[in-house]
């Protein structure tokens, strides 16, 4: 039988409806007046308020002139005079463009255009005819344009300009044309009634019938049908409860340097204050404490007009935090003074402590955090990603509530659906039916606003949301603000489930590792700043002047760059040359702090003795480890001392190494019996005091993968759970051998290669450790590769023990789930341990954090290659240290945290003083002595303890102190506390 | 010019996520790789206008610029 398709090709009643619909916005406007005077100077910015001028001498701009130059910054200006015919109109200035800009005029902010709004309202901000127009206008904005992906095709660096007018406008037609965007969007969406979208059609095109798209007349008639026979039918029913909260995320960096973030801030916030003049009833959130700060110090005018604002109720800061930071790999105390200098900016501002964390984008969130937003002052968490991002499980909660890794809980939204959108019918529609907590978690949220330099809400979108009540077959709505929300329908909400875990985001996996050298520098200048505080408070408590600014300078710049798109490693090669020059900086003066002068004394700030052997750096040392010249040694010091850092010492005869036919080598040591293959893998580790074998046969052991990695357009961001279906051969250039020996430590090294890149890598044993670091020296050339170094480690065990930087968590090694499935690549900090009854082996690393879960093996991730958003992405070379470490006992009883600090944090020089009986209660509390520092209002020292270990414990200070939260207000004076598992305590200790 | 081109003219093709690599020289001929956002933009030719322009002014040199783009695998898929 014949198959015939019956294609239509004539116009379908809907289409026509469609079509008339765009010549609406045609109509809009109904005179106007081209202005002729633009001059223009092409720029590039060069910092926060600084641009170099390179591109020419200032020039005339005329319709049709290509306009901006690549990284461009552009100023503009022109004279005006406001047309007779045009006075006791409102009258705006009209301006197409895809870049983002700052209109003044007469010396006032009176808006922005940029790619989602084209005019700016005069009315109300210029009293003059003569206008004087002044425009700073940045281009290019983003890589994508979510409601119109496919303009981007046509945003170059250069752009055509298309003019700018004075105009007035059919504002009848423009209400119809918000009625129709509005209506339309419902008629398209499948996610609307069918029927009630077959009566929209035709009562739609009814409507339009009725106007002259010549001569414009009809429209009112046109609207007053809209009216009575649209807006009034309820014979369709919707349901559901939906709260509208306005919003712009701002990546601080991504496809744009941090310093252009100062003037997309202040856009958005420009935009969304003329906005507030227009619509009483609109309200708006805006995260951030920098944006705020930058918003101050570079744009004061426009600050006093927001303090006005947020002092009305309607401008409302969110967030809490410095930055919306990764919230994987900061450590807690990065995480703490997020919130501290956050929290302390918004209260000096705006006389206002914020009560919720606002984290719309970041990927994922470390389990750690409840109990540090608790003690921030924050109960109310935000975070969307897992709920839209997650490629494997609906993360299956929107309202409820999270328990943290030591039992503190907050109140947690991760919202149904994405957190950009542009307020339409339909999107809210999606937001609620894909509200998983609708018997119990009262409201739904959705968030509504432009990102990145969009600059937020739009009128469109508050236009669009005054007629959603008279539209019977959405969810009833209402505009609302952050905290509001999240009170109403949390707060002491009985029915809320609990989540309690990390929130593990199944996306992203790859941003524990690209950028390999932002996350060392992080760790490293994380301990840096806790030592230089640690010894600055000291000498504060004998009486010497405390630096607080540096310090606190030093941390904001460090904060600053674990933004979500800095740290992580998504985004452009300048971002990253920019991080790196900043932590440069923060390096240079932490090392005066630092500096130890006129001692050769090193301080342990370890509140417990060094037990690892210490790399101490020295010129024409006998040893190169990460690029440094020194000896190593086991310094004799307590905990909280300093102390003299003799070489190990000496054990003639420790080391016996033999030579197997296959290249193998087998070296016996007071600890192992070793068998190294010619790859620098481990055939064997046998441990004669624990009586075993640590080396899974069959598996590979200390073995270096390289993996084909593709994982397409998120190419910094993600891992594929499939990368491991192509393996890039490793070549052995130079077989294993023993490159050093003396009667202390050895070293093994052996050169590997594979396409572009080059590996040394070194094995180094202890006569008085069991302690086996490996240290790989890379020069690394890729394009889409992924290193990683694999442990098949002879343990049975289910179970991944990993640090999270305060505290451990155990993550399951089966496979049985898709949710155990879905976590093949984790984030841990200074160590994971795979441990059975008796005994186990942990792999210390320092600055590290991707691990993958391959079922009989585990793998450390070092290195990837990816080529967007920054083509020279981990190119270069890299060394990178792990320390292997078997133990009787598991990760607590063998006191591996304790160990990992040991490896991480350096022996400096310099000695300190500190209170014996405070010395001795800090080495007895059990706990990590996480910081010390001048409170910030100078009259307390604040010592934070954390505990690691998940033991409860009893400490007894040895003088009455104040117990604070970690904004540090004075919670009352204590002699004793009781330490939950997992708990980090802050207290003052006053200054006499 | 590719000491010029690294110095002058990549930073700022950089900061727009684009990527622009000297590739030869031959007579008034500059061939150049373009990569990242650049291997997909519509209106290239509008910035390698504005580069033979700035090396005219920065150089004294009357170039042509030939462009390479070179895709990521993601992005070739017609």
């Amino acid at each position: 039988m014949a198959h015939v398709e019956v294609v239509r090709r004539s116009m379908r009643p809907e289409e026509w409806t469609a079509l008339r619909f765009s010549w609406l916005k045609r109509g809009v406007i109904e005179d106007r007046e081209e202005i002729l005077t633009w001059r223009i100077q092409d720029a590039r910015q060069t910092g926060e308020q600084s641009y170099e001028f390179s591109d020419g001498p200032e020039r005339d701009l005329r319709r049709g002139d290509l306009y901006f130059t690549p990284d461009g910054t552009a100023f503009i200006r022109a004279e005006a005079r406001l047309p007779e015919r045009f006075k006791g109109r409102k009258v705006y200035l009209h301006l197409h463009t895809a870049a983002e800009m700052i209109v003044k005029i007469n010396g006032r902010y009176v808006g922005g255009l940029d790619p989602n709004r084209d005019r700016v309202l005069l009315n109300g901000y210029v009293d003059q005819d003569h206008l004087r127009i002044e425009i700073e206008a940045y281009n290019r904005s983003k890589p994508d344009d979510e409601r119109n992906p496919e303009v981007m095709a046509v945003r170059g660096c250069r752009q055509v300009f298309e003019g700018g007018y004075l105009v007035i406008l059919r504002e009848n037609v423009l209400s119809l044309l918000y009625d129709y965007t509005l209506l339309m969007d419902i008629a398209q969406s499948g996610y609307f009634n069918e029927d009630y979208r077959h009566f929209l059609f035709t009562e739609l095109s009814r409507a339009l019938d009725r106007i002259d798209f010549d001569t414009w007349e009809g429209v009112d008639d046109a609207a007053a049908y809209v009216e009575k026979v649209i807006y009034a039918n309820t014979d369709f029913r919707g349901s559901g409860d939906v709260a509208l909260v306005g919003h712009s995320h701002l990546d601080i960096a991504y496809y744009w340097r941090r310093i252009h973030a100062v003037q997309k801030n202040a856009r958005t916030i420009l935009i969304q204050l003329r906005l507030m003049d227009q619509y009483p009833e609109f309200r708006y959130t805006h995260t951030q404490a920098y944006t705020y700060e930058t918003l101050e110090k570079y744009y004061p005018e426009l600050f006093e007009e927001l303090k006005q604002r947020i002092r009305e109720g309607r401008f409302e800061p969110v967030g809490a935090m410095y930055v919306e930071p990764d919230c994987n790999i900061p450590a807690a105390e990065s995480l703490i003074r997020q919130f501290l200098y956050g929290q302390h900016f918004f209260r000096r501002a705006f006389g206002k402590t914020i009560d919720n964390a606002w984290l719309p984008d970041v990927f994922g969130n470390s389990w750690i955090m409840p109990q540090i937003l608790k003690k921030c002052g924050v109960d109310y968490f935000v975070s969307n990603k897992m709920s839209t991002w997650n490629d494997t499980n609906r993360f299956p909660h929107n309202n409820f509530l999270w328990k943290g890794i030591d039992g503190s809980t907050v109140y947690a939204c991760v919202p149904p659906t994405h957190f950009i959108t542009w307020n339409m019918p339909s999107q809210i529609q999606e937001n609620w039916e894909a509200y998983q907590d609708k018997e119990t978690g009262g409201q739904t949220l959705s968030m509504y606003g432009y990102g990145d330099g969009g600059s937020g809400v739009t009128e469109e979108m508050l236009e669009l949301a005054r007629r959603f009540s008279k539209v019977s077959v959405m969810p009833k709505t209402e505009l609302t603000g952050g905290a509001e929300f999240l009170h109403r329908n949390l707060k002491d909400n009985p029915n809320l489930s609990t989540w309690d875990g990390e929130l593990y985001l199944e996306m992203h996996r790859g941003t524990f590792t690209t950028k390999s050298n932002l996350k060392k520098l992080n760790r490293m200048l994380e301990f840096r700043l806790r030592e230089a505080e640690l010894r600055a408070a000291l000498a504060a408590w004998s009486g010497e002047a405390y630096p607080a600014e540096e310090l606190r300078d030093c941390w904001k710049k460090l904060l600053l760059n674990q933004f979500h798109d800095i740290l992580p490693g998504s985004h452009i090669h300048p971002v990253y040359q920019d991080a790196m020059a900043d932590y440069a900086e923060i390096g240079s003066r932490l090392n005066v702090l630092l500096s130890g002068e006129g001692t050769e004394l090193r301080f342990n700030s370890l509140p417990f003795p060094r037990v690892l052997p210490s790399f101490i750096p020295e010129e024409n040392g006998p040893v190169t480890r990460n690029g440094e010249t020194g000896y190593w040694s086991r310094p004799a010091m307590e905990g909280l001392a300093s102390g003299e850092v003799p070489p190990l010492p000496a054990r003639p005869g420790w080391c016996r190494i033999t030579p197997a036919e296959d290249g193998s080598l087998r070296v016996t040591t007071p600890h192992y019996i070793l068998t190294l293959l010619p790859d620098g893998s481990f055939a064997s580790l046998l441990d004669p005091a624990l009586n075993r074998e640590w080396v899974k046969a069959g598996c590979g052991f200390n073995r270096l993968h390289i993996w084909a990695d593709h994982p397409g357009m998120y190419d910094a961001w993600d891992i594929l759970p499939n990368y491991r279906d192509v393996e890039i051969p490793l070549t052995v250039s130079t077989p294993l051998a023993n490159t050093y020996l003396d009667e202390s430590s050895a070293e093994f090294s052996v050169t590997l290669s594979a396409e572009r890149n080059r590996w040394t890598v070194i094995i180094r044993l202890f006569a008085d450790s069991r302690g086996i670091e490996v240290e790989h020296r890379c020069d690394w050339q890729e394009k889409h590769r992924l290193a990683k170094v694999n442990f098949g480690v002879n343990v049975l065990t289910r179970e991944l023990v990993c640090d999270t930087s305060a505290g451990f968590i155990r993550r399951p090694l089966t496979k049985n789930t898709s949710w155990e499935q879905a976590r093949f690549e984790v984030c841990h900090h200074k160590w994971f341990d795979l441990s059975e009854t008796g005994a186990g082996l942990a792999v210390l690393n320092q600055g590290k954090y991707g691990v993958g879960l391959e079922g009989e093996e585990v793998s450390l991730s070092l290195l990837r290659s990816t080529i967007r958003p920054d083509i020279l992405s981990d190119v270069g070379t890299h060394s990178i240290s792990y320390l292997i470490l078997p133990h009787e006992g598991d990760a607590p009883s063998a006191g591996i945290n304790n160990l990992a600090y040991d490896y991480n944090v350096p022996l400096l020089r310099g000695n300190p003083r500190i209170p014996e009986e405070w010395r001795r209660f800090l080495c007895g509390s059990g706990c990590w002595l996480q910081s010390l520092k001048l409170s910030e209002d100078g009259r307390l020292l604040v010592l934070r303890l954390s505990e690691q270990n998940g033991a409860r414990r009893k400490l007894i200070f040895p003088a009455p102190v104040r117990l604070l939260n970690m904004l540090e207000d004075d919670q009352g004076e204590i002699l004793t506390a009781e330490c939950r598992p997992f708990e980090i305590l802050t207290v003052g200790i006053p200054l006499a | 010019m590719k000491t010029y081109l690294e110095q002058v003219l990549a930073p700022r093709i950089q900061g727009d996520g684009g990527w622009v690599e000297y590739e030869s020289e031959e007579g008034d001929q500059l061939t150049l790789i373009f990569r990242g956002e650049c291997s997909k933009c519509h209106m290239l030719d509008r910035c390698t206008a504005w580069m033979e322009s700035r090396i005219l002014g920065d150089t004294g040199r009357t170039i042509h610029i030939r462009s390479i783009r070179r895709k990521p695998f993601f992005w070739d898929n017609n």
